[in-house]
């Protein structure tokens, strides 16, 4: 499927893109954070050694006067620290005073190392803001001071350098998006242009191709495909117009023996009236004559008819037909000892009165020929939806596997048998095709077959009585 | 005087087997091989009835028929070799009276010309007048006219006119109309009938698209309103 492809492709890329921005961004995010605070703990560090043995013994003096502390205190202040000073064995001096609570909370660990004169730190909050606090013990004996700086332009900077970075990774997701469509709809475009393309073949349109626009994979591939369509296409022409020719042949053949046919027919039809006034041979000869000329204009006439259906001239006349009539008249001239069975009410549908006549007549010569002597029925009936007519023998009727090949042209259930030209049930299920019915045969229980015409009703049938009085406009506009 | 019959067909053995047929049956029988030739033999002399090949050298039996209607109300009988096609209604509308389906046997083809010559022949004798609207019916004479003009109709349409007012008001069906007017017990060609009606309408009813005299009863036949 092609769209599984192209959803598979676009998944894989983005799902490349997005680890390669993850592990890119947290990689440079951690790298920054690390490096700027170590970057503000060397010059914190630097800044404190400076002021523990430098500034602080200049301003207390040596011995460190206590009474100078303020005095340090606001020069650390003056240079934006805040601190806390704890003379030896005295009261720590805090600056700003709300730094009263935050001496408790430098870890043990830094308070230890400050106490013994080396210099330690520690990153924590200070009243809300992110803080260094850098201790150490001013040189001379001095007061430890723990100076405390506010680093939130740190962590503001690395805040910043996320949301940067987070952004850039949302941008490189949708390139990348719009960048698999893009491939996996160029890398497709062969694949749906063969897809149309063997659409259109289906469809019927033989001349499709597929465009070849490269000379990779898929070029060779599209070119392959287009000589199959030709060999394809080749093929199926070259049938149609085979079989063109033989359907042409076939209604030539038997237009042409049309003229023929009439004349022996017309002839025959005249020598039957002289049979008698011939010598014995010569007459039972003559009667042969006759009987083979009738099955050879049988034979000619059916081919015409089926050679017509083959060229789709025909067109079928709809007009009211009474079918109890029809099939009364029928019976009459083609087998008058058939048994009618037929609905009570009159069965008026819009039909062809021909084309039925014509199964019907078929159906009877057929039934006729397999049991020659035995009883006919000719039924009829209907319903709502449609209206059957059926012609029940009792002949041999025909081996369940063989039941819907009789409506083939030239099939014979029993070669060994002859008479009729072996297209009466093929004629009448082309007839039956043009009215919108089908043609139905199945085996009776107790010997014989039964075969149907089942007609659709497609508009309700006009009641009996009032149809013969109803008086309407002409069919004709 | 034996009833003259011009026999137009191009097929030499189907032209002499059937004026021998139809002579063994007494018809005088004068043939002609193509449609000019036959045209030329019509006007030259007198005959009762032309029985015509669809399918002719140098003119076909459609024109030949029309030019004859031209002139004549002559009972024509067409020849057509596929008789579930155009031809027959093109047949009967150049202004044939019946046809015969190639291939035929010589005894049909008589029983269709004797049926054809009954009607030609007409019901002598009958001296009524009758009307249906604006048109009178002269039985007799075999005319009808509209305000005095009169109405040129072929036998075939005349029979028909006459077949429906006698039994104005009365709902005819095509098999019945099929039987009377042209002689066929079963198995005819309801086109026959749907074809005159057609071409009778034309020439009587006012508005042939409105048609007020000659009606149809639909699943039923035709019925002539007075």
């Amino acid at each position: 499927m092609i769209g599984g492809v192209r959803a598979r492709l676009t998944a894989t890329i983005v799902a490349l893109v997005m680890v390669t921005a993850a592990v890119l961004g947290i990689a440079a995010s951690l790298f920054v954070d690390a490096s700027l605070h170590q970057q503000a703990l060397d010059d914190a560090r630097d800044q404190a050694r400076f002021d523990l043995s430098v500034l602080a013994p200049s301003i207390l003096g040596s011995p460190p006067a206590p009474d100078r502390i303020p005095e340090l205190a606001a020069a650390f202040r003056f240079r934006g620290l805040e601190s806390i000073i704890i003379p030896p064995g005295g009261e720590p001096t805090y600056d700003p005073s709300s730094l009263r609570g935050t001496l408790d909370q430098i870890p043990g660990s830094v308070r230890r190392f400050v106490d013994e004169g080396q210099i330690a730190y520690s990153w924590q909050d200070v009243g809300g803001v992110p803080s260094l606090i850098v201790g150490g013990r001013s040189s001379g004996g001095g007061p430890a001071i723990y100076l405390v700086r506010d680093v939130s332009a740190i962590e503001q900077a690395l805040g910043q350098l996320r949301l940067a970075l987070g952004l850039g990774a949302l941008v490189a997701v949708v390139l990348a998006v719009v960048a698999a469509r893009v491939v996996a709809r160029g890398v497709l475009a062969p694949v749906d242009e063969a897809s149309r393309a063997a659409e259109r073949i289906e469809r019927g349109d033989l001349g499709a191709r597929v465009p070849v626009t490269s000379d990779d994979e898929f070029g060779q591939w599209a070119d392959r495909f287009n000589r199959m369509a030709d060999s394809l296409e080749d093929t199926i022409l070259r049938l149609e117009a085979a079989q063109a020719q033989n359907r042409r042949f076939v209604a030539d053949v038997s237009h042409e023996l049309r003229t023929p046919v009439t004349a022996l027919v017309a002839e025959a039809s005249l020598l039957r009236d002289h049979l008698g006034a011939l010598p014995p041979a010569a007459r039972r000869t003559g009667e042969l004559v006759i009987q083979d000329i009738g099955r050879m204009r049988d034979l000619v006439e059916d081919l015409m008819e089926l050679s017509r259906f083959d060229a789709a001239g025909e067109e079928v006349r709809l007009q009211p037909v009474d079918l109890g009539r029809l099939v009364r008249g029928v019976a009459a001239a083609r087998h008058p000892d058939a048994v009618l069975e037929l609905p009570d009410e009159r069965v008026v549908i819009d039909s062809d009165p021909r084309r039925l006549e014509r199964i019907l007549a078929n159906f009877i010569d057929n039934a006729r020929e397999h049991a020659p002597g035995a009883l006919v029925v000719v039924r009829v009936r209907a319903t709502a939806e449609d209206v059957t007519v059926a012609v029940l023998d009792r002949g041999p009727g025909v081996p369940p596997d063989r039941l819907d090949r009789i409506f083939e042209r030239f099939y014979m259930a029993d070669p060994s048998r002859r008479g009729g030209s072996g297209l009466g049930l093929a004629i009448a299920a082309e007839n039956a095709a043009l009215l919108g019915g089908e043609l139905l045969a199945r085996n009776r229980s107790g010997g014989g077959l039964e075969i149907q015409l089942v007609l659709p009703v497609t508009e309700p049938l006009p009641d009996g009585d009032r149809a013969a009085t109803h008086d309407e406009q002409p069919e004709r506009r | 005087m034996d009833t003259r019959i011009l026999l137009v067909e191009d097929d030499p053995s189907i032209r002499e087997v059937t004026a021998i047929g139809l002579g063994a049956a007494g018809f005088a029988v004068t043939t002609a091989a193509d449609g000019v030739d036959g045209l030329d033999r019509f006007r030259a002399d007198p005959y009762d009835l032309v029985l015509l090949d669809v399918m002719l050298p140098r003119l076909d039996g459609y024109e030949v028929c029309r030019q004859i209607r031209r002139t004549s109300t002559v009972p024509v009988v067409m020849l057509t070799a596929r008789a579930d096609t155009m031809d027959v209604v093109v047949g009967l509308e150049a202004g044939a009276d019946d046809y015969v389906r190639k291939p035929f046997e010589v005894p049909e083809l008589i029983a269709r010309i004797r049926a054809a010559l009954r009607r030609a022949g007409g019901a002598a004798g009958e001296t009524s007048l009758l009307k249906l609207g604006p048109i009178e019916i002269d039985v007799a004479g075999r005319e009808a006219t509209r305000d005095g003009q009169a109405i040129a109709l072929t036998r075939t349409e005349f029979d028909l006119l006459l077949e429906l007012v006698r039994h104005a008001g009365q709902v005819l069906t095509r098999d019945t109309l099929l039987d009377r007017v042209w002689g066929y017990d079963y198995l005819g060609d309801s086109r026959l009938v749907d074809v005159a009606i057609q071409r009778l309408r034309a020439k009587v009813e006012a508005d042939p698209a409105v048609p007020e005299l000659i009606q149809t009863v639909r699943g039923a036949g035709y019925k002539a309103v007075r």
